[in-house]
Formats: C-alpha cells, sequence, structure tokens
C-alpha cells in the first residue's frame, strides 16, 4: 500500500517505528489545510506557514504521547490552534499602534496592510476575497472557528464535534446558521 | 413524518448543496420547496468559493521539518544516555567516598587530585574494566549489605530509566478501530 493510500492511524503507526517518510506524508496531506486554518486564526499567511512547520514538529516531537482515542487531524488543529492562540495573546502584549497627526493636531491611525500576507491573497478575484474576509469576520466567533474548522480545515463535522467535544448535532446546527450568514453576506457572488 | 425545511437545509448544508444523500421523501420535498432549493443553490455554490481557499504548498516545508525530526532525535538519544551516565557516577562516586577505590578516601586525595591526582583518575576512569572491576572488589569489602544494595538500586534504576526513555519513542500506543 503507498503512502497516499494509507490512513493517517496508518501513516502515524509507521511514524512511530520510525519511519520519518510516513510522517512527511502526513505533512505533506495536511500542510494546506492547516496553513489555511492558521492564516485565518492570525491573519498573516507567511506566520501561519511558520506555526504550521512548528506545529509539525512539536506533533512529531510528541507523537509516542498521541492518544489514540482521538483522530491524528483533531490533533494535529490542536497543537496548531493553541500555537496560534499563545501567538495571538503575545502580539496582543507587543502591539505598538502608528499614529500620525492630523492639521487639528488630532491623532488618525495609520492603517498599514501587507497584501503579500493576506490569507486569501491568492484568490484572483480581489472583491470577493474582501467579501469573504468580512463576511467570516463578521462571523460570531462560535461560529466563525466551526467555519475556519470545515472550510479551511477541511474537517468533518465528526472531527470539528471532536475537536470542539461538542454533540455533533450541535455542530451541524451552528454551522447551518454559520452558512445562513455567509449566504446572505455573499449573495452578490453566488 | 412531516419534514421540515430546516432539517434538510441543515443536511444540504453540510453536504455543500448535494442532494444525493437526501432520502425519495426529502428530495420531493425539495422539488417542491422554493426556499430549499435557494438554499441548495447557495450552498454548491459558497462551496465553489470555498474550494479556493487553501493556499499553495509551502515546498520547504517538508524538508525543514524532517531536519528537525533529526535533531529531535539526536537530542533523545544524549537524553536517554543521561540515566546510566548519571547512575554510573553515582555507583562510581559511592565507591570513591566510601574509600572503595585504590588511594584512600577521596578526602585523603583531595590535595593530590588538586595537583597532579585528576590526570590519574581520568587514566582509571577511561579503563572501564578495570575500575569496575576495582569498585566491585572494593564494595564487597568495604561497603556495607545496606550501602551496597542502595548503590545497585540506584545503578539498577539507572538502566530501567534508560531502557524507558529508549523504548518509549519507539512504542506503538493500542490503536482503536476508527470507523
Amino acid at each position: 500500500m503507498s503512502f497516499s493510500d494509507a490512513t493517517d492511524e496508518h501513516l502515524v503507526r509507521l511514524a512511530l517505528d520510525g519511519d520519518e517518510d510516513a510522517f512527511s506524508h502526513l505533512v505533506t496531506r495536511y500542510q494546506r489545510r492547516l496553513t489555511a486554518f492558521l492564516g485565518q486564526l492570525v491573519g498573516d499567511i507567511e506566520l501561519a506557514r511558520e506555526l504550521c512547520q512548528e506545529s509539525f514538529i512539536r506533533a512529531w516531537s510528541a507523537l509516542d504521547r498521541f492518544n489514540p482515542k482521538y483522530r491524528f487531524s483533531t490533533w494535529l488543529f490542536r497543537i496548531g490552534h493553541n500555537l496560534g492562540i499563545d501567538h495571538l495573546r503575545r502580539r496582543r502584549l507587543k502591539t505598538v499602534a502608528l499614529y500620525r497627526t492630523d492639521r487639528d493636531g488630532g491623532e488618525i491611525e495609520l492603517d498599514i496592510e501587507d497584501a503579500t500576507k493576506d490569507p486569501l491573497g491568492h484568490f484572483e478575484n480581489a472583491e470577493l476575497s474582501a467579501s469573504l474576509k468580512q463576511a467570516i469576520d463578521g462571523l460570531r466567533p462560535e461560529y466563525r472557528e466551526l467555519v475556519l474548522l470545515r472550510h479551511f480545515g477541511c474537517l468533518s463535522y465528526q472531527e470539528i464535534a471532536e475537536f470542539k467535544d461538542m454533540p455533533l448535532g450541535t455542530v451541524k446546527n451552528k454551522l447551518f446558521r454559520a452558512h445562513t450568514v455567509l449566504r446572505n453576506a455573499l449573495a452578490a457572488f453566488l | 413524518m412531516a419534514i421540515s425545511c430546516e432539517a434538510i437545509q441543515t443536511q444540504l448544508a453540510e453536504a455543500g448543496g448535494d442532494t444525493g444523500q437526501l432520502t425519495d421523501e426529502e428530495r420531493l420535498h425539495l422539488e417542491r420547496c422554493p426556499e430549499c432549493c435557494e438554499v441548495a443553490a447557495g450552498e454548491r455554490a459558497l462551496g465553489l468559493i470555498f474550494a479556493n481557499v487553501l493556499p499553495a504548498a509551502d515546498p520547504g516545508l517538508e524538508l525543514r521539518v524532517r531536519s528537525a525530526m533529526r535533531s529531535t532525535r539526536r537530542r533523545r538519544r544524549v537524553i536517554a544516555l543521561l540515566p546510566v551516565a548519571a547512575s554510573l557516577f553515582v555507583a562510581l562516586l559511592g565507591a570513591v567516598l566510601l574509600g572503595g577505590l585504590p588511594g584512600g578516601s577521596l578526602l585523603a586525595l583531595l590535595p593530590v587530585w588538586s595537583s597532579q591526582g585528576w590526570v590519574s583518575l581520568a587514566a582509571t576512569l577511561s579503563d572501564w574494566t578495570a575500575a569496575l572491576r576495582t569498585a566491585a572488589g572494593a564494595t564487597e569489602a568495604v561497603l556495607s549489605p545496606a550501602m551496597l544494595g542502595l548503590t545497585l538500586v540506584v545503578s539498577l534504576l539507572g538502566v530501567a530509566a534508560t531502557v524507558v526513555a529508549t523504548r518509549r519513542w519507539r512504542r506503538i500506543s493500542p490503536w482503536r478501530d476508527t470507523d
């Protein structure tokens, strides 16, 4: 059986036996999804790539402590999520606002954006990208996280339920409501 | 049983607007319900948008992770040997302190070691067989049974810790049957 056909469980088993190629295949399998998820979480694609790399390294280091009661995907996303949250907490402490003074002596915050760091910067339709970002940012936090896990992390409803330790019915219900909000917000593109 | 629009729409949201999972009865409802039809179309369109959110793969990531994996493995090997080194050190120190090694007690040797003693000690330690043989003979003669037992326990603990540390990395956890 090739690595491409192997389940996550099988690859983890091989990795625990010291097979680096098996773990590398897990890296290939999940890197885009984890990067997309982290990109939305931290709002910076380059930082998301760094956090993604760190997540895989931590997963490898702790693989022998991985609880097989859970899926590898949810475990990996939890590592990435925790790293992302930790980073946001640290960044909040270090943030320095940039201001300039207007003619009346008041302060105007400078709006500095780096398009190369936009997690949706690869979208061909910039207008759609901006609207999608706005629509996702406008979601209630409890919906937003589920949308990120579902559509950026590409996790199944069952995996999300496991990740959030939430009943499957609740996940379905919340995602349905989140989709309703998104459909309305993106009506012009649907 | 009556079919609710919300139940069907929830299913459609999960399936990305795909109606293949619906029962015949639900599909019939869908054909007659413009609201559910609209939701199905909206979900399909939303699915197309989300299909493009994944960024390009990072070509260097795998290499960087592999490199980190190797350094982690090297570090673990060193850490795994620490208990053995520690237990050997403790055993030797015990033997030296109690006069088990030739040349009297450690306290008596301290002034000598300060000059050229370190060199001779290093030479002695480099010959492990001789040192251990001497220590074994000395412990029999000098150490009390309690101290001998304690030294043995410390050494065994060191060996056990090494085995645990090295095996842990390769251990395969019992796996559940995934659904």
